[in-house]
């Protein structure tokens, strides 16, 4: 039930044909994890908080530095030094007091991956290197968890969405493959794209609106100031979600 | 055959500003090696060694994923290949 704050607070998005208060209901039991309070975490949860999802958990193990806040807008000049998820915390409360949002100051590992998103409807990937997010990928296949994956690198960016046992996985995307992780060059409005397009894509799926990104890759060019529509094939040979063809 | 090859912006640089290429060739891999002789820059980046496609790369052909054994796939007049990095950052 929504309080009359609450049916103030979201009364634009309630007004959209198929949202109403049923789909804000829904937004306020969802629980979402996101992995990454950086470029991609920051916009994401910024939209999420916004949007009314009930709570938040938000995972980063790094500290806000001077080169972060080019492009990582929850963290502003007097973070730096502090705990990102500390600082994200504090932005994501003052925007909304009404979200139940959790810190986790903790890097993402095989040990405790589950343990992080246990009893979370979704994953947000908003991280910052490979295999993490392959980590997060089969994690969200074992346990059927909806994951939402972004990437960027300089003014391009990408997007996904993976519903378990259904769509094709980011490994079969991507095959497994690794690549040198090095310092990447990237301006703030791309991740900022990319982060409101997997908000975008979380809202869809709770409330059970649209057309998700599922066997679609959306690769963004902010150069050319295109997005292109890429299919993805779910393989059924995929070491993470290929036995779970058809389930 | 003739298709057209388009590769990441951030590729511009080695190529003289240019991403859109037109190529020929009947598979995906003799398009790739077409695309090398117009710029032997964008071949070191997208090939190994051994001319096969690099591993952090993929072909979509007419936006369809040619993956597995993406340079033996055939390529029809007007086809136009997309080449996709893989990319991490957040």
């Amino acid at each position: 039930m929504l309080t009359t704050e609450e049916r103030e607070r979201y009364d634009r998005q309630i007004m959209l044909y198929g949202f109403g208060e049923e789909g804000q209901e829904k937004l306020k039991k969802a629980r979402v994890f996101i992995a990454g309070a950086g470029g991609l975490g920051s916009p994401a949860a910024i939209y999420l908080v916004a949007a009314g999802v009930g709570t938040i958990r938000i995972a980063d193990h790094d500290t806000v530095e001077l080169s972060n806040l080019n492009r990582q807008v929850l963290h502003w000049d007097e973070d730096t030094g502090n705990k990102k998820v500390d600082s994200a915390v504090a932005k994501l409360t003052r925007l909304n007091p009404t979200i139940k949002i959790e810190a986790i100051a903790e890097t993402i590992t095989p040990d405790n991956v589950s343990q992080l998103v246990d009893h979370f409807d979704l994953i947000v990937d908003a991280m910052d290197n490979l295999p993490t997010r392959y980590l997060l990928n089969k994690t969200a296949i074992e346990k059927d968890i909806p994951f939402f994956h972004g990437a960027v690198y300089g003014f391009e960016g990408r997007a996904m969405t993976v519903i378990p046992g259904k769509s094709a996985c980011l490994n079969c995307l991507y095959h497994g493959a690794a690549v040198k992780e090095e310092k990447f060059p990237v301006i703030g409005v791309t991740p900022a794209v990319i982060g409101c397009i997997q908000a975008t894509e979380v809202i869809k799926y709770i409330v059970g609106l649209g057309d998700l990104l599922t066997d679609r890759l959306l690769n963004y060019d902010g150069l050319k100031m295109t997005f292109t529509e890429l299919k993805v094939r779910k393989d059924p040979n995929c070491e993470h979600c290929g036995n779970l063809q058809g389930r | 055959m003739n298709a057209e090859i388009q590769v990441p912006s951030i590729f511009a640089r080695y190529a003289n500003n240019q991403t859109v290429f037109q190529v020929k060739g009947n598979t995906v891999g003799e398009c790739l090696h077409n695309l090398g002789k117009q710029s032997p820059g964008l071949a070191k980046l997208i090939l190994d060694k051994n001319g096969n496609l690099g591993h952090a790369y993929d072909v979509y052909i007419n936006g369809e994923s040619a993956y597995p054994n993406e340079m033996t796939r055939p390529v029809k007049d007007g086809d136009k290949l997309n080449i996709v990095m893989l990319i991490y950052g957040g």
